[in-house]
């Protein structure tokens, strides 16, 4: 019976868009984080090679946040 | 200018003026966690939040149809059940804040306008499963939703990050809730003035001046976003000389982890047209990233409350809904009521204000 009144199906896409955006943005966010972080470890102590996989990391994880949350009020306008 | 005329334009005011509360009420809700974790001064986050409460009045219109569709048949409403309605939401946001008791805004708006169309034109004229599919599951989904989603994030970022220097990371952090205050302040306009948006559609559409169904016009897009943008900035002059006694005590990643988690509860929900209680979303995301770094740092008094106001807030305000409804009736169908009504509504306000500001209490969000 509830099932039938319930909009299960918008139900649950709130709820997997909800984890989605707010775990995948986490995510590329600790990610940027841990790139600007780790490179900064890497340069102190000379590791050149290191340092520039970290940098990579970095704008990796940026590019990924602002495409994210981008997409994300995409779908809203849209 | 016509009786019919005049009711709607009471209704209007008592709508922006409701929206106008809404965003002076939930100021702290959006700007506390930036403010108290640095990552923005007090002038700045209240200013910043107030323009993007603006701004995301214009991002959808789902919730505002749900409000003017999907809650009560418009078609057996008249301005004055939109007017009892908002006088019940009002009233009973009034009567919590004075006894210091949790209230939602949302569900008060929803209960007031269900329980005015009711007293009005019977059972018939609410949308029970409307009522049930649309608040009252997304009412209890939410919260929990945005505690899951805040506790996991905080879990995946001190995994990833445990191991670094904290001083890069804090920095990292702060300026990330640059963008997640942002978005929750979107996210919060989005959804809060959409509610306005749709009681003034309905009372447009009581009136005869909007088809049903149709969007909201442009001028009341614009008017809801400014109202509740003004509540924003006025509201947080408040906040700002309160700091620092009210505000949670986080670190800046449990604070981004807690925006982020409101801003996709609220903006998710608000596609699909759920008319949420932004305050208690927020308070579920702050209370996950507390629960995520230690279970005993989540304020379960916090969650009693909300438990509280999630029984007790829909049929109060459908209660005192039902009753100004016929109240307002004794005066006939015109605009007597609603302006008698409206007149001892806005002397009590301002009598209540003043008696609490003199005591030195605070209006709670």
């Amino acid at each position: 019976m509830i099932a039938t009144i319930v909009d299960t199906t918008a139900l649950l896409e709130t709820i997997v868009a909800a984890f989605v955006a707010g775990l995948g943005v986490m995510f590329t966010f600790s990610l940027a984080i841990l790139g600007v972080s780790g490179s900064i470890e890497a340069n102190r102590n000379g590791q050149r090679l290191q340092a520039a996989f970290y940098v990579a990391l970095a704008v990796l994880g940026t590019l990924a946040t602002i495409a994210a949350i981008t997409l994300g009020l995409i779908i809203m306008v849209g | 200018m016509t009786e019919a005329d005049l009711i709607l334009y009471i209704v209007v005011a008592t709508a922006l003026v409701f929206d106008f509360t809404n965003g002076f009420h939930d100021t702290a809700n959006v700007v506390a966690t930036s403010i108290s974790t640095r990552a923005m001064s007090p002038r700045l986050a209240v200013v910043y939040a107030a323009v993007l409460n603006f701004a995301g009045a214009f991002i959808s219109l789902e919730v505002a149809a749900t409000v003017a569709d999907a809650v009560v048949d418009a078609s057996a409403i008249t301005p004055t059940v939109v007017f009892a309605g908002l006088t019940g939401a009002i009233s009973w946001n009034l009567l919590t804040w004075y006894f210091g008791l949790p209230s939602s805004s949302s569900h008060a708006l929803i209960g007031g306008v269900v329980g005015a169309a009711f007293a009005a034109a019977g059972a018939g004229a609410v949308h029970g499963d409307g009522v049930l599919s649309k608040v009252m599951i997304p009412a209890v989904v939410a919260p929990v939703l945005a505690f899951v989603v805040g506790a996991l994030a905080i879990v995946i970022c001190y995994r990833m990050l445990g191991r670094q220097r904290p001083g890069p990371v804090t920095r990292g952090f702060r300026f990330g809730q640059i963008i997640s205050g942002g978005m929750l302040a979107l996210a919060h306009g989005t959804n809060d003035a959409q509610k306005t948006m749709g009681i003034i559609a309905l009372a447009l559409i009581a009136h005869g001046s909007l088809e049903q169904g149709a969007d909201p016009p442009v001028w009341v897009i614009v008017s809801a976003a400014t109202a509740i943008a003004l509540g924003t900035y006025t509201g947080g002059w408040r906040i700002i000389r309160t700091m620092g006694t009210r505000i949670i005590k986080m670190d800046a990643a449990q604070g981004f982890s807690a925006q982020g988690a409101g801003a996709a509860v609220i903006m998710a929900s608000s596609h699909f047209g759920f008319p949420l209680s932004t305050t208690h979303v927020i308070s579920g995301g702050v209370m996950g990233a507390g629960a995520g770094k230690r279970l005993s740092a989540v304020r379960w008094g916090v969650a009693g409350n909300i438990l509280a106001a999630w029984l007790l807030t829909l049929p109060a305000a459908a209660a005192i809904g039902a009753v100004t409804y016929g109240v307002a009736h004794l005066f006939g169908d015109g605009a007597a009521g609603p302006a008698v009504i409206a007149a001892v509504g806005i002397a009590l306000y301002f009598v209540t204000i003043v008696q609490r500001a003199r005591k030195g209490q605070p209006v709670p969000g």
